[in-house]
């Protein structure tokens, strides 16, 4: 009676520096995930209507397509036109919109999915998108799912002023409004790096409030300038296209998927001449080096592939989660919990080895431990697995001594 | 409330202390006389300076985006256009004696090109006196049943539907045709009209309909078009038309129009309407002119001094100066143009100029003396033409409708070959294609921009901000003069009274006394609302005048005179003859009249700055150096000084100017020369006035008129 009485907190501290291991290795794989690269998803928001803005439009919508040319899928894009200049009356080429008088691209294709349009491209709706607070009645298609690994392109067009952009004439989206929304979603791990680019007057004012790390912001002008438009097209009778934007796309329309031009690059491609501006952007909450980053970090969907031996072994627990986590990514609209796919995974396998640890306790964890030990990858690690290794002769020791 | 606890206030403390606004009332008021030199030579004067301040105008509209799409209208166009023009000029040869003919021909084309097609009878409405019509919407008429069948019109109207517009706008282009005896200027009208109408048809961008009204001036421009845009806002739903119709045959043969089968075209017998209009056209080619080059005429005063949106007049300036090489006009007073004062006022204002640009750099002030003579010019003739209040062209029954509205007239530098008429027709249709696709681009109403302005070039304007300046400094001093005048009569006949009563010490009777004397303003405001009312009754004169028969201008004239002084006899009889009625002891009776007298011409300057400003500007400059001056001459005389003789002739000078007929045959003499004058001509102006429904004769006759009288009363005081 007795000794079953002691037995079992013995059992109990058995298990525990099997858990403990678990928890530990467990709790250093999901920290290290949570900076890895996971998906990539683009906001492009143009914020004005009116048919004289045509231009808006055909920025967002050039945008668009080069992101989907550079592997962002259609379900990782949210698009906000604020107006149809493609159906509009006063279009010349009904249904159809170009953001250059050559006319050899119609941008309003076949593929395009635009999730917000009309009066739906408000202020509330864009906050909303980017938190992630919707109505439980807005389909999934219209909601940003990202994780805490997903690189964000935040793309927006408009009139703007003095740390405001103006929505639909109507409203205005203020740099405080901004700044929050990105810090809500900083703390709702809603992203793991964002890149906001905006193209309107004095758009430098609109980053002024931000303050969460990750954050790269971009935008066309200048406190006080002026964002122009590039050229008019005579036969349509509107500005098509504004500078800034045409000569970020001049800048991608060289590139491919494969491409590694980096960030600085972009950045430095902006002439001021050229754009009658000064481009400007904030990088101080930005920790990488720009010139390490390559542009499809924020404009396509490249993702770094790790080759694994065993996709099914749990051995190396780093490698498979990182294999889950790039599987997921394609199935991920069937999960409903997408936004964490790896740690899903993780707790799926601690609920899976626990009954094995209760049953041939000693085998995978000392394995485990073996690696881990030879590896050596940091000294926390180590100290920590020599603390846990101290229990079990503390426990076997007191039990002798009973 | 606030006032009795003030009262007791200021009986706590005998000598309260007076607040600053109050006590520089005061002084105004005590210094009125210097107040009122400095406030009306300031106003004159600023009146002058208008041209200088004028500032550039500019597309108000992001929307409009005037000439950012190239024209679409290409020489065969012009070529359809070509066509039309001569067989319209060969059917004129041939001579139908109705000009049903080209009617017809006009709709066949219309049809061709797959418009919607309608004709709008109409039956010429005689511009009537209505006393109680002024300010009044338009009506839609009444249906007089005795119309002949030779007393009508046709207006052909085309419409072009927005292929995929909402049907809910319109814009409208209007050509005056006279079928009976058009000249070569009108089928060129018709011309560009149609080459524009022919492209239009075949653009994708239209989001407004398009109506093209070629309204049939046989009974004048004005006519036709507010006739059809009377059955256009204000539908009557009676059969007399159709009734009308069939009884003249005629018309009945105009309906006989083979109808091919071209897509969406249709003719139809009943009244055609698209959505609200946003603006309207009226395209004319001027037969004969001696210009150098090419010329385009923009036309805007409609009735009582309304003007278009400023935006539209921008479009059309930027669309033919920069796009079309047209040079624009507006009207100008010619012989403003070679007067010597103007031009050394100008090259004043150019020196000053430059002594400020001096003193500071940055000052960006004053024009050349020439650019200052054209802009005073094309001022003055804006506010002669706001002021009368007459629309200066079919535009101005648009305005009636607050539809924006113009009229451009072209004139062509002359010379009949073809080369040069498919030059003007491409030009001509160019800039019309322009126009309209810039309003086609409008979200809205025209809204942006500015309602009240006066023009001093096609590219410049003065902004109400800044021409009311002008105006309220003149007639700022009125409330003040009339202030110190009443305070003046009212301590004056105090002093007289009673020296010898201390102010802590006033009895019962004083007391009564004062309150008598307070309310003796009364008896000043029986006359002036006496001959206020007299003033009302003249001006109901003319609509029972006009009743009389076979009656000539001068007659008419006669008559309205002798009526009116009978009127003011009986008036004065009748209501105890307050004009006779001096008693010895109203010394200052004259003040007080005048006092009242300026008040009552201040409310009325005031409330016709309200209605039309160019109006009140042009009564202003008259009525308030008659008022101010205005003192009984036998003081005067009696004064015998410099000054007081210098007070009698400006007195008798401004006493026979401000006399409306007299003010009238001065302008005109002014204008046209002093040869032609005629005493029929004033009645000839007042009939033109109120056919126009123009406030402005509201104004000669229940304010100037009454303000005269009683200045001239005071000027003959017995005092």
């Amino acid at each position: 009676m007795e000794t079953f009485y002691n037995s079992k907190p013995v059992l109990h501290l058995l298990l525990l520096p099997c858990l403990l291991l678990y928890s530990s290795i467990a709790f250093n794989s999901s920290s290290v995930e949570a900076a890895m690269h996971t998906n990539n998803w683009a906001v492009l928001v143009c914020t004005s209507r009116f048919w004289f803005n045509y231009r808006h439009m055909a920025n967002t919508l050039s945008l668009y397509r080069t992101v989907k040319r550079l592997g962002i899928p259609d379900e990782r894009i949210i698009l906000m036109l604020a107006d149809d200049m493609a159906c509009n009356t006063r279009n010349k080429y009904p249904a159809q919109v170009f953001n250059n008088e050559n006319h050899r691209l119609n941008l309003y294709g076949d593929n395009v999915e635009v999730d917000y349009r009309g009066y739906e491209v408000t202020v509330e709706n864009f906050l909303r998108v980017l938190t992630g607070r919707h109505e439980t009645a807005v389909p999934r298609s219209k909601r940003l799912l990202s994780d805490e690994g997903s690189h964000i392109l935040l793309y927006m067009t408009g009139h703007g002023g003095d740390e405001f952009l103006k929505f639909q004439d109507s409203e205005e989206l203020q740099s405080h409004d901004l700044a929050d929304a990105v810090k809500q979603m900083k703390e709702k791990h809603r992203f793991k790096e964002l890149l906001i680019m905006v193209d309107t007057c004095q758009a430098a004012t609109l980053f002024n409030q931000l303050q969460s790390p990750g954050v790269l912001a971009i935008g066309s002008s200048m406190k006080g300038e002026n964002s122009y438009s590039h050229h008019l097209d005579s036969d349509v009778g509107v500005s098509v296209v504004d500078r800034f934007t045409y000569y970020t796309l001049a800048f991608f329309e060289r590139l491919n998927i494969y491409d590694n031009a980096s960030l600085s690059s972009l950045f430095s491609s902006y002439n001021p001449s050229w754009l009658m501006s000064t481009a400007y952007y904030r990088k101080d909450l930005y920790q990488r080096r720009l010139e390490e980053v390559p542009v499809t970090t924020f404009f396509g969907s490249v993702m770094e592939t790790i080759h694994t031996d065993a996709a099914y072994k749990a051995l190396s627990r780093r490698n498979s989660g990182r294999f889950e986590a790039q599987t997921s990514l394609d199935q991920s609209v069937h999960h409903s919990e997408r936004r964490t796919p790896i740690k899903v995974n993780d707790r799926d396998e601690t609920h899976n080895i626990n009954p094995e640890g209760e049953g041939g306790a000693t085998k995978c964890p000392w394995s485990t431990f073996c690696n881990k030990f030879q590896k050596a990858e940091n000294v926390d690690s180590l100290v920590n697995y020599g603390l846990v290794a101290m229990i079990p002769f503390l426990v076997i020791s007191t039990w002798l001594v009973r | 409330m606030a006032e009795t606890k003030v009262k007791s206030h200021n009986d706590d403390k005998p000598k309260p202390r007076v607040r600053p606004i109050v006590r520089l009332g005061i002084f105004l008021v005590s210094h009125s006389f210097l107040v009122s030199v400095v406030c009306c030579t300031s106003g004159v004067l600023a009146l002058f300076l208008l041209p200088v301040l004028a500032k550039n105008t500019y597309i108000s509209e992001n929307a409009l985006m005037p000439g950012s799409a190239s024209p679409m209208l290409s020489n065969q166009h012009v070529l359809d256009g070509n066509r039309l023009v001569k067989d319209l000029t060969n059917s004129n040869l041939k001579s139908s004696e109705t000009g049903i003919g080209s009617h017809k021909i006009i709709a066949q084309y219309m049809l061709d090109l797959g418009a919607e097609v309608s004709f709008h009878k109409f039956h010429p409405q005689m511009n009537q006196f209505h006393p109680l019509h002024f300010f009044s919407s338009p009506d839609s008429g009444k249906i007089q049943e005795n119309y002949s069948c030779s007393s009508y019109g046709i207006n052909t109207v085309g419409i072009i539907r927005a292929p995929r517009g909402d049907g809910k706008e319109a814009i409208v282009l209007v050509t005056p045709y006279n079928a009976l005896k058009s000249g070569f200027g009108e089928a060129l009208s018709l011309g560009i009209a149609y080459s524009v109408f022919s492209l239009l048809t075949q653009v994708t961008w239209l989001a407004k309909d398009i109506i093209w009204l070629v309204a049939d001036s046989q009974f004048g421009e004005y006519a036709a078009v507010a006739a059809w845009l009377r059955e256009y806002q204000t539908p009557k739903f009676s059969s007399s038309s159709t009734l009308n119709a069939e009884m003249c045959p005629d018309i009945n043969n105009l309906f006989e129009i083979k109808v091919h089968s071209v897509a969406g075209s249709k003719f139809s017998n009943s009244f055609r309407r698209a959505g609200t209009m946003a603006a309207a056209l009226v395209l004319k080619v001027r037969d004969q002119s001696e210009q150098f080059e090419d010329t385009i005429s923009i036309y805007a005063e409609a009735s009582n001094g309304q003007m278009p949106n400023l935006d539209l007049i921008n479009v059309v300036n930027y669309l033919a100066v920069h796009r079309q090489g047209l040079r624009v006009n507006v009207e100008k007073l010619r012989s403003l143009l070679n007067s010597s004062w103007l031009k050394s006022l100008g090259e004043f204002f150019e020196s000053l100029a430059k002594v400020a640009k001096r003193l500071n750099p940055k000052c960006k002030f004053g024009i050349p003396a020439t650019e200052y003579v054209e802009g005073t010019a094309t001022l003055a003739s804006s506010l002669y033409y706001q002021a009368l209040g007459v629309p200066t062209g079919p535009h101005g029954a648009f305005r009636d409708y607050q539809v924006d509205a113009i009229t451009l007239e072209i004139s062509p530098k002359f010379s009949l070959d073809k080369v040069w008429r498919n030059d003007i027709l491409l030009r001509g249709g160019r800039l019309i294609e322009g126009v309209i696709r810039s309003v086609n681009n409008l979200l809205e109403k025209f809204h942006q921009s500015f309602f009240l302005y006066l023009l001093t070039s096609p590219s410049k304007f003065v902004s109400v901000g800044v021409y009311m300046i002008a105006f309220a400094l003149l007639i700022a001093p009125l409330p003040m003069v009339a202030a110190s005048l009443y305070v003046d009569a009212n301590s004056s006949s105090n002093c007289s009274k009673g020296d010898s009563s201390t102010p802590p010490a006033i009895t019962d009777a004083d007391e009564h006394g004062i309150t008598i004397r307070s309310w003796r303003w009364l008896n000043s405001a029986k006359l002036v609302f006496i001959v206020h009312l007299w003033g009302a009754i003249v001006s109901l004169l003319p609509y029972f005048i006009c009743q009389i028969p076979d009656c000539s201008p001068t007659t008419s004239f006669v008559i309205w005179v002798l009526l009116s002084i009978l009127s003011l006899l009986i008036l004065n009889t009748v209501l105890a003859s307050p004009l006779a009625c001096v008693k010895a002891s109203q010394v200052k009776e004259w003040a007080l009249v005048k006092s009242v007298t300026i008040s009552s011409v201040f409310i009325g300057l005031g409330l016709m700055s309200v209605i039309n400003f160019a109006t009140a500007e042009f009564g202003a400059l008259l009525l308030v150096p008659m008022c101010l001056l205005a003192q009984p001459l036998k003081l005067d005389v009696r004064a015998g000084t410099l000054r007081s003789f210098c007070r009698i002739i400006c007195n008798l000078v401004l006493g026979h100017i401000a006399f409306p007929p007299a003010a009238f045959f001065l302008l005109k003499g002014m204008l046209d020369g002093f040869g032609s004058a005629n005493v029929g001509d004033f009645w000839m102006w007042v009939e033109s006035l109120w056919a126009w429904n123009s406030a402005t004769y509201l104004f000669i006759g229940m304010v100037q008129l009454p303000c005269w009288v009683l200045c001239v009363s005071i000027l003959f005081h017995s005092c």
